[in-house]
C-alpha cells in the first residue's frame, strides 16, 4: 500500500460545533415540535394511525422518521462548507461538474448486445438515431468467459446474451457504425478485457478512426466477477494482474481511454445494500489502484483513470444519498489514503442507471414508471456524467425497438421538462437528504475499515465474504417480497393471475449462431497458422514473465488469432478459477 | 453414540442444485439452497461452468435424491434434456429432475415429456418448491 493510505482522521478535522447564535430559536424549535406532536399530530395520529408499525428504508433498512428538522443536522455536526461545500470542488457532494447540467448534460448511454457484428452495428445506428450519444457493447457469454463460438460450452448462448466476437473481423463488422455521433463506447468484456481492448485498437486503426474522437471505457472490472457475476476465467491474483496491464498499458498508450471501471452496478445487481455496494467497490477500486501504483506511476497520474458505474434502485432517498455519498467517499480516500492532488483524480467519472434488478416480468409497462421515478433519483442525485436507462421489457428478452426509444425519451423527458436539471444539487440541505448522505458515508468508511482489516478485498474476495454477504440480502430481499413485507406492484401487490403478456418483444434471428461458427472455421483456415503461432507463442512468454501482456496480445490479435485462442494460452498459464462452497456464496 | 436407531429416523433428503453451461446467474440458485437447507434438506452445489456430463457424475458421487437445475440463460434446451438421457443411461433415472428459472412455457412443456417432474419459472415461492420436493419424498 502507498504511504499516503495511513489513516488521516476525517473526524478529527471537523471544526467544533458551532453554537446557535441565537438560543431562543432553538428552544422555540423544540417547543413548537412538542406543540405540533400534542396539539395537530397526536388528534390526527388519533382517526388515522399510521400505515405501518415501522417505516424502513428499503435495502438499508434504516428506521424512517416521520419527520425531518434541523435537530438532524445538529444530530450529524452537519457543517455546510465541510460537508456540501460547492459543485466542482472538494469533497464533491453537489457533483463534480462546476456548473451542474447547466452547461452540459450528461452524455445518454444505452447498453445493447445481440447477434453478431452487423447486427451490432445495426443496432448502433438505430440506437444514435433516437438521440443517444453514448453506447455500452455487451458481449454473449461464449465471448465474455474467452471461448470461441465453437467451444461445447458456447452451445446455445452464441449472439444471445450479447454480440458474439470471435475474431479481429467479428470487431471490424461491430464498429463499422457511424463514429461522428459517438461521443461514449463502454465495452464490456471483464475476463478477456485485454483481448477486447487489442481489437478495438486494431480496428479502429485499420477503420482510420481518431481513438481521441469518443471515450472508450472498458469495465475491466474482474474482481466483480469473482463476487457476483461469475464470468471469470483465472485465478483472483492472475485476473488482478491482466486488468492491471489493461490498465497501464492504457494510461501509457492511449490516454483518452478509460481502462477500468468498477461496476459497483453488479454489486447492487446482486443484491448489496447501498453500504455495501460503495464499501466493496471501493476496496475493489483500491485493489487496483495499488496494483497499478506498483508499476511505478503515481497517484495522480492513476486515478483520473478510474471511473464507476452504479445502479439505483427504487428507495428515492437511499438512491439520492448513495450518489451524494459516492462523490464524497471517493473524494475523501483519494487524499486521506492516497495524498491524490489534481483535481482530476478527486473527482469521481461515474456512470449511473436506474436498476435492472427493480425491472418486473409482471406488468412490464409499468417498469416505464419505475425507470422515470429512478432517473429522477440520477439526476437529483447529482448522478453521473454518463447515464444509462435499461428498458421496460428487459425482464423478458432483448430490448425491442420501441423500447430503446421509450427509454431514449425518459432520458429526455427529465432532461428537458422536469426542471430538474436547471439548479445544482437540489436537495441540499434538506435534512433527510443530508442525514441519509452523511450516514451513508459514516457507514461505508467503517465497511471500509472492517474489509482493510481482513486484508483487503482480494482476501476479502477469497475467504467468501462478499460473496456471503451478497447471498444474505438476496435471500432477506425474497423472502421480504414473499412475506409482502415488500410490496411489488404486480408482483406481490395489485398482480394480475394468468396475465397476458403486453409487450412486442424482440425476436432473434436463430440462424445467426450456425453463420457465426461457419465464419470462424472459414477464418482459421484462411488465416495463416505460422504466424499465428509464432505469435501466441509470445503470449505465452509474456503471461509467464511480468511483461505486460498487451503488445503481444495486439500482435496475435492483428494476424487474426482468435479470442479463445489467446485466452486458452493464458489459461495454461494461470490455471483456471474454481470457486469452493465458501467462496461460491451459494 | 446416538442411542436412538439410525432406521427410525427418516432419512434426509439429498439435493443437487446445478448450473449448466455458462449462465452464471446464482441469486435464485442462493436463495432456493437456503430456503431447502432450512426446510432441513441436504444441499449440494455443482458450482458454475458444468456441463451434463459433470453434473450427473457430481449426482451420483453424492448420491442424491433430487436434482435441480437453475437456468437463466438462452441455453436450457442444449443441456438439460442431456443430463435426463445420461442420468437415464446412468441406470439413476429415479431420482426427482426439477428445473428453474427463466424457461418459457413451450420449452418447459418440451422438458417434462421429456423426463423433468416440474418446471418452477420466476415468481414461484421458495415454498412451493420445498412443499413440491417434500411431497415427491413422502409419496415415492
Amino acid at each position: 500500500m502507498p504511504d499516503g493510505k495511513s489513516v488521516e482522521s476525517y473526524v478529527s478535522k471537523r471544526e467544533p460545533i458551532e453554537q446557535g447564535t441565537s438560543s431562543d430559536d432553538g428552544a422555540d424549535l423544540d417547543a413548537n415540535f412538542k406543540r405540533w406532536e400534542t396539539e395537530t399530530l397526536a388528534p390526527a395520529l388519533e382517526s388515522a394511525p399510521e400505515r405501518k408499525e415501522k417505516f424502513r428504508t428499503q435495502a438499508l433498512k434504516w428506521d424512517v422518521n416521520r419527520l425531518y428538522s434541523p435537530r438532524d443536522l445538529e444530530a450529524i455536526d452537519f457543517d455546510f462548507n465541510r460537508d456540501v461545500g460547492f459543485p466542482g470542488e472538494f469533497p464533491y457532494t453537489r457533483g463534480t461538474d462546476p456548473n451542474g447540467y447547466r452547461s452540459r448534460l450528461w452524455t445518454m448511454a444505452q447498453v445493447t448486445g445481440f447477434g453478431t457484428g452487423e447486427d451490432w452495428a445495426t443496432r448502433a445506428d438505430y440506437m444514435l438515431e433516437q438521440g443517444l450519444d453514448g453506447l455500452i457493447i455487451e458481449y454473449d457469454l461464449p465471448t465474455t468467459n474467452g471461448l470461441d463460438s465453437d467451444h461445447p460450452l458456447a452451445a446455445g448462448e452464441v449472439g444471445r446474451a450479447g454480440v458474439a466476437i470471435d475474431s479481429l473481423e467479428d470487431m471490424e463488422r461491430a464498429l463499422s457504425f457511424d463514429f461522428s455521433k459517438l461521443k461514449h463506447l463502454t465495452s464490456v468484456c471483464n475476463g478477456p478485457q485485454p483481448v477486447n481492448l487489442a481489437m478495438i485498437i486494431a480496428a479502429t486503426e485499420k477503420k482510420g478512426i481518431d481513438p481521441a474522437s469518443f471515450t472508450l471505457q472498458m469495465p475491466n472490472a474482474i474482481l466483480i466477477e469473482y463476487t457476483c457475476v461469475g464470468r471469470y476465467i483465472y485465478p483472483p491474483e492472475h485476473g488482478l494482474r491482466v486488468a492491471t496491464d489493461v490498465i497501464e498499458y492504457t494510461i501509457r498508450n492511449q490516454p483518452h481511454w478509460v481502462p477500468i471501471a468498477v461496476v459497483s452496478a453488479q454489486l447492487y445487481a446482486a443484491r448489496a445494500n447501498p453500504v455495501q455496494e460503495l464499501a466493496f467497490g471501493f476496496s475493489i477500486a483500491m485493489e487496483y489502484l495499488d496494483s497499478v501504483l506498483e508499476r511505478g506511476l503515481t497517484i495522480d497520474e492513476v486515478a483520473p483513470y478510474f471511473s464507476f458505474i452504479t445502479g439505483v434502485d427504487m428507495d428515492f432517498f437511499e438512491a439520492i444519498g448513495k450518489l451524494r455519498a459516492y462523490r464524497k467517499v471517493w473524494a475523501r480516500l483519494l487524499t486521506e489514503r492516497y495524498g491524490a492532488k489534481s483535481e482530476a483524480s478527486l473527482r469521481l467519472k461515474l456512470m449511473s442507471s436506474p436498476g435492472t434488478m427493480s425491472m418486473t416480468l409482471q406488468q412490464p409497462l409499468n417498469n416505464i414508471s419505475r425507470l422515470s421515478m429512478q432517473m429522477l433519483s440520477c439526476v437529483l442525485g447529482g448522478g453521473a456524467q454518463t447515464m444509462t436507462s435499461p428498458l421496460h421489457d428487459e425482464a423478458h428478452a432483448l430490448p425491442s425497438e420501441e423500447a430503446i426509444a421509450v427509454g431514449a425519451a425518459i432520458q429526455n423527458i427529465v432532461a428537458h421538462e422536469s426542471g430538474t436539471a436547471d439548479t445544482i444539487d437540489p436537495l441540499a440541505g434538506s435534512y433527510y437528504v443530508e442525514s441519509m448522505t452523511r450516514r451513508i458515508e459514516d457507514a461505508v468508511m467503517a465497511e471500509i475499515e472492517k474489509i482493510d482489516a481482513m486484508g483487503g478485498a482480494l482476501e476479502a474476495i477469497k475467504t467468501g465474504y462478499f460473496q456471503r454477504e451478497l447471498a444474505r440480502e438476496q435471500f432477506d430481499r425474497n423472502k421480504e417480497i414473499e412475506d409482502g413485507s415488500r410490496k411489488l406492484v404486480g408482483v406481490n401487490h395489485l398482480a394480475k393471475d394468468d396475465e397476458e403478456r403486453q409487450i412486442e418483444l424482440f425476436a432473434l434471428d436463430p440462424g445467426s449462431e450456425q453463420r457465426q461458427i461457419e465464419r470462424l472455421e472459414a477464418l482459421r483456415k484462411r488465416r495463416d497458422n505460422t504466424k499465428v503461432d509464432a505469435a501466441l507463442g509470445r503470449v505465452r512468454a509474456a503471461a509467464e514473465s511480468d511483461e505486460n501482456l498487451m503488445p503481444s496480445v495486439l500482435e496475435a490479435v492483428k494476424v487474426l488469432a482468435t479470442q479463445g485462442e489467446i485466452c486458452d494460452v493464458l489459461r495454461e498459464a494461470f490455471g483456471v478459477y474454481t470457486p469452493d462452497s465458501l467462496t461460491s456464496g451459494v | 453414540m446416538s442411542s436412538s436407531s439410525p432406521s427410525n429416523r427418516p432419512r434426509t433428503i439429498r439435493v443437487l442444485l446445478a448450473k449448466l453451461g455458462l449462465d452464471a446467474h446464482t441469486i435464485g440458485v442462493t436463495v432456493i439452497a437456503k430456503s431447502l437447507r432450512d426446510a432441513g434438506m441436504e444441499v449440494v452445489y455443482s458450482g458454475l461452468k458444468q456441463t451434463p456430463e459433470m453434473v450427473v457424475a457430481t449426482a451420483i458421487q453424492e448420491d442424491v435424491d433430487v436434482v435441480g437445475i437453475s437456468s437463466l440463460s438462452a441455453a436450457h434446451m442444449n443441456h438439460l434434456p442431456r443430463v435426463i438421457e445420461l442420468l437415464k443411461a446412468e441406470g439413476v433415472g429415479d431420482k426427482l429432475i426439477i428445473a428453474g428459472g427463466v424457461i418459457p412455457k413451450e420449452d418447459g412443456e418440451t422438458l417434462k415429456a421429456q423426463g423433468v417432474a416440474e418446471v418452477f419459472t420466476m415468481g414461484t415461492e421458495t415454498a412451493t418448491i420445498v412443499r413440491y420436493i417434500e411431497d415427491w419424498w413422502a409419496t415415492r
